[in-house]
């Protein structure tokens, strides 16, 4: 009798126990993904009044009610890219900590390589320019010599002993 | 051939200095808005009237919204500026200024308008910034003109100065027709 009571009291605790933690752990479960996304879409976006950090990473009150606002947003179940999409048409480009490639920033993505490029250019010519030996110096071609220049170094050369 | 590279060369250094030259005027705590000249996010929202406000029923007519709070140090200093202007336009029939009080509560901005005058016209009340987020606030005091279609015209971050209106707000105004164009739902 007594065995008996203690292993429905055991029973009882367990069963009480699941269904405390149930709900608990399906909500969690539920809003861990929902804060990633949050998470995610906040990493990517900068607090607008702190310069270099990210709307998840500060403490200003806009960031915090930024947050807030994507949070909402995702719970109601807008995709990233339109949250992205909401900060960027009232804030712009400097929304983004990292830089989008698209406009008129792909000139900034790009101008690197095209001068890396067209420094590789000039630098190749250079070099052919300095390996090529130059036969239009008056000192390299004696045909561009003077008869008078001619004889002087003539001239000089006999007078050395060699 | 030498002097061509040469005076690329020269020019290219010199379009590049020029270009850090206007650069040191830029402020970088500035943020350009894409907002302007594109329609500006309605609201409608309790107003600190206690009565409701809606930014597009005042469509026809020029309307200057500027967000305040009465946390802003940068507002008191604006605020006479807002008594005159409101004192001065009130007699328009195309012009309107309409606050939006952001982040405060309702007794500090009470307590404010108590504290450095109240201009007379309505404020709508945003305590957890859900109106200065969607009009891409991130200061005070933040101003914007919006036309008669509703369409964001000019903006202005940090206080408005004596002569703003009759510098960049009534220039605008008497050029309406061209809005009329501009405008797109």
């Amino acid at each position: 009798m007594k065995q008996q009571s203690s292993l429905l009291f055991a029973l009882l605790s367990l069963l009480l126990a699941l269904l405390l933690a149930a709900p608990l752990y399906s909500s969690t479960r539920n809003e861990e993904a929902s804060e990633a996304m949050v998470r995610k879409i906040a990493r990517d976006l900068r607090c607008a009044v702190c310069q270099n950090q990210s709307v998840y990473e500060s403490n200003s009150d806009l960031a915090k009610d930024m947050l807030q606002i994507i949070r909402d947003k995702v719970q109601a179940g807008e995709a990233e890219h339109a949250i992205r999409d909401y900060f960027f048409q009232r804030y712009g480009d400097y929304i983004y900590l990292e830089p989008t490639t698209e406009g008129k920033n792909k000139i900034l993505w790009w101008a690197p390589f095209v001068g890396l490029l067209l420094g590789a250019i000039a630098l190749w010519r250079a070099i052919l320019r300095w390996r090529t030996p130059q036969k239009e110096s008056s000192l390299g071609n004696p045909s561009l010599l003077t008869p008078e220049m001619q004889q002087r170094i003539n001239q000089d050369l006999d007078r050395t002993q060699l | 051939m030498k002097p061509i590279w040469q005076s690329i060369l020269l020019l290219s250094v010199l379009a590049i200095l020029a270009l850090f030259a206007l650069g040191l005027h830029n402020d970088p705590r500035e943020i350009p808005s894409p907002l302007v000249n594109r329609p500006a996010p309605d609201f409608a929202t309790k107003a600190l009237d206690g009565q409701p406000i809606r930014l597009s029923d005042h469509r026809g007519k020029w309307v200057l919204v500027n967000f305040w709070g009465s946390w802003c140090v940068s507002c008191v200093a604006e605020h006479p500026y807002l008594m005159e202007l409101a004192r001065s336009t009130r007699a328009r029939s195309d012009f309107l200024i309409i606050g939006v009080d952001f982040k405060d509560t309702e007794q500090g901005a009470a307590h404010f308008l108590a504290r450095h005058g109240n201009p007379g016209y309505r404020h709508a009340f945003d305590p957890n910034q859900k109106i200065a987020i969607d009009w891409g606030v991130y200061g005070a005091p933040e101003s914007y003109l919006v036309d008669p279609n509703g369409v964001i015209r000019l903006k202005h971050t940090g206080p408005l100065y004596p002569g703003w209106f009759e510098k960049m707000a009534l220039p605008l105004l008497q050029s309406t027709p061209s809005a009329q164009k501009e405008a797109t739902p």
